[in-house]
């Protein structure tokens, strides 16, 4: 802008101002009532949508695909569809560092690289055209970022890299070349290409739809969820050595640990002297000296850290005298009861029991002559040895096996170091009476059983 | 003079109220629309993170052994914990939409012309904290999303030729993501970025006030 030029806008200035408003309170209140409309908006996101819980970090875990907050995915896209360029696209540091350097850099001297004195639209259309084909594709970019670049790689491709490079080039492109109409031709080129690159992401969006985010996990966040958590984890990977209580004793049925004997974990001697970080370090790194295997991720086992520490917790509130069991937790983990007259059913009342003594071993992977006791269906017709429950038959091997009878090669005496509670073997021999009802409504409809 | 304007005239003649009043508040701009609110709605956003955010350092712990406990307690122990990690999780994305969509309006309206070309690049400057502040603060709650965008995030500046390696190492405190990284983010997140950004905004707001807001470009302009 030359001398003229700036004074000419200066009196502009002035007179837009003289025909203006006050600062106060015209402006402050539009702004006022802005910044309220904006606190209520959060309120109501923090309430209504709340903050998603996520798993613990956990270093170990490298399978974990990272997902970047929202406003940088526009150049993780960026990043990904440029590596498919033949050639250029090794030079990762171009597209990594260099663009968004330039872009950076760019931005800064916008005002000294838009320098015409005009300011309406009218008059820089090169400019504002430019401007949105690099938005569209912004957003056009953020909207197909969680679609694997492999799949429908053409229309990624166009839509994420040649349609934006074309339209912002034309923007520069058509000022020179077209003179009359020059604001028509622009304003074409930008509709027509903003459709078509939003057009294609949808499409893309549509074709092959992101992987469905991997099942939220259930995050245990409060002590008592924390307390089950660890309780769940420590019935499937500990019980077949430690006891369902804790109680160790001989171990039987484990692989390579035949007839070692446990002391018990559960006692005042361990809770007292163990800190919550040996117990962690125990979990995670074994003591493979003795026989015990690596659990945490880090050291080659299958849980994270988030998971160790709930079965810590665990241990901790249910075996320490010192630290109280909440009562949530004591009423969530019990075994579920059964009323004189009442018919016990597989979901309501053997499940509980299978989950809590029998999956540690009855579970993929382990010496239990292939008797996977995931499903009712499993429980019933599964294993070599099948079918171990049969409907009204107190001789079938499961019952006789609760009874502390060794069958042979069929198997030993169930659970194999201590005997199931009186009253939960009765559910099992009543269940079986009631011919295995599967629901709670199946067993309501079965004739009752007098204990 | 009644007690009321004798307080008042006290205080003016220590601190100048009058004049803040008639330089700042009781002056003349163009008329404006509802876009032009988009500068300040990014202040409030800002001021809104600013005390959410302090709030939030009473009882976080910025260290790979308590942060995602002590963020757990926040959510489910103490009082309006969650309301108030809410909004500071909210606005964090709001605020960048916000400042982008600020500074689109000034683009698109041609106010960053003379005589507001540095009031534009302080804005630059801004938005760049702002995304920064986002960057830094994405990695405090030490949860697996953090965690792990955060590794890609720093070893993108790995890539670059030379120096590369230097600043990944700078940005994590060593060669992997650690203890030391989570303290310097959390450095970086509540004092180094929100100082700049309250200087930035010092600049830019003064800049404002002395030049004026712009006006809407009319068919002349």
């Amino acid at each position: 802008m030359n001398a003229e030029q700036k004074q000419q806008y200066k009196e502009k200035y002035a007179n837009a101002k003289q025909h203006g408003v006050k600062f106060w309170p015209d402006i402050i209140y539009k702004d006022l009532l802005i910044s309220f409309a904006i606190f209520i908006l959060l309120v109501g996101l923090a309430t209504f949508l709340g903050v998603a819980s996520e798993p613990k970090a956990d270093p170990s875990d490298s399978s974990y695909i990272p997902r970047p907050e929202w406003y940088f995915l526009f150049l993780f896209k960026f990043l990904a569809i440029y590596g498919q360029i033949p050639w250029l696209g090794k030079i990762e540091w171009l597209a990594a560092t260099v663009v968004p350097a330039v872009g950076v850099l760019a931005l800064f001297l916008v005002p000294f690289i838009d320098r015409s004195p005009f300011r309406h639209f009218s008059k820089r259309g090169a400019a504002l055209a430019f401007m949105t084909v690099l938005v569209v594709t912004m957003v056009g970019l953020t909207l197909i970022a969680n679609v694997p670049t492999t799949e429908l790689s053409a229309l990624q491709f166009i839509s994420g890299l040649v349609l934006p490079a074309l339209g912002m080039a034309a923007a520069l492109l058509i000022p020179l070349f077209i003179k009359k109409d020059t604001n028509r031709a622009l304003a074409w080129m930008t509709g027509v290409t903003s459709a078509l690159i939003l057009g294609l992401a949808v499409a893309v969006l549509v074709l092959s739809p992101p992987a469905a985010a991997a099942e939220e996990a259930q995050v245990a966040a409060t002590l008592p969820e924390q307390i089950l958590a660890g309780q769940d984890l420590y019935s499937v990977h500990c019980v077949e050595c430690h006891g369902a209580e804790g109680e160790g004793g001989e171990i039987k049925g484990v692989e390579g640990l035949e007839g070692v004997i446990l002391d018990p974990i559960n006692a005042r001697d361990v809770m007292y002297t163990f800190t919550d970080e040996t117990l962690y370090n125990i979990i995670a790194y074994g003591q493979p000296d003795l026989g015990m295997t690596p659990f945490g991720l880090a050291y080659g086992g299958t849980l994270g850290p988030g998971e160790m520490e709930n079965m810590v917790t665990f241990m901790r509130y249910t075996w320490d005298d010192r630290a109280e069991l909440p009562a949530e937790v004591t009423a969530a983990s019990a075994m579920p009861t059964l009323a004189e007259s009442e018919t016990p059913s597989y979901e309501v009342h053997i499940q509980p029991i299978i989950k809590r003594y029998c999956i540690s071993c009855h579970r993929e992977g382990k010496t239990n002559n292939n008797y996977i006791m995931d499903t009712y269906e499993n429980v019933i017709n599964g294993g070599d040895n099948a079918p171990n429950l049969i409907a009204g038959d107190l001789t079938c091997n499961t019952i006789r096996m609760l009874n502390r009878e060794d069958l042979g090669d069929i198997g030993s005496a169930m659970p194999p170091t201590k005997a199931l509670k009186a009253e939960l073997v009765d559910v099992w021999v009543r269940w079986v009476l009631a011919g295995m009802p599967e629901t709670a409504e199946d067993a309501a409809a079965a004739p009752s059983i007098a204990p | 003079m009644s007690t009321w304007q004798k307080l008042l005239n006290w205080f003016d003649e220590r601190l100048g109220l009058t004049t803040i009043y008639s330089t700042v508040l009781d002056r003349k701009v163009p008329k404006v629309n509802w876009w032009f609110t988009l500068g300040s709605a990014s202040m409030i956003l800002f001021l809104l993170q600013g005390v959410t955010g302090v709030m939030l350092t009473v009882y976080y712990v910025p260290s790979p052994d308590h942060a995602y406990d002590s963020i757990n307690y926040i959510m489910n122990e103490v009082a309006f914990g969650w309301l108030i990690r809410g909004i500071h999780h909210w606005g964090a994305s709001l605020m960048v939409l916000v400042v982008f969509a600020h500074m689109l309006r000034t683009f698109y309206f041609g106010a960053f012309k003379y005589p507001r070309e540095l009031t534009w690049i302080t804005g630059v400057f801004l938005l760049l904290c702002t995304v920064g502040m986002g960057f830094t603060g994405y990695l405090l709650p030490w949860n697996q999303r953090a965690f792990w965008a955060t590794t890609v995030g720093t070893s993108i500046a790995g890539a670059v030729p030379f120096v590369g390696e230097f600043i990944n190492e700078v940005l994590r405190g060593g060669t992997d993501l650690s203890a030391l990284t989570l303290a310097r983010f959390f450095s970086v997140h509540i004092w180094w970025l929100p100082a700049a950004i309250i200087a930035l905004i010092g600049v830019h707001m003064y800049m404002i006030i002395r030049l004026g807001i712009s006006s809407v470009p009319t068919k002349e302009d």
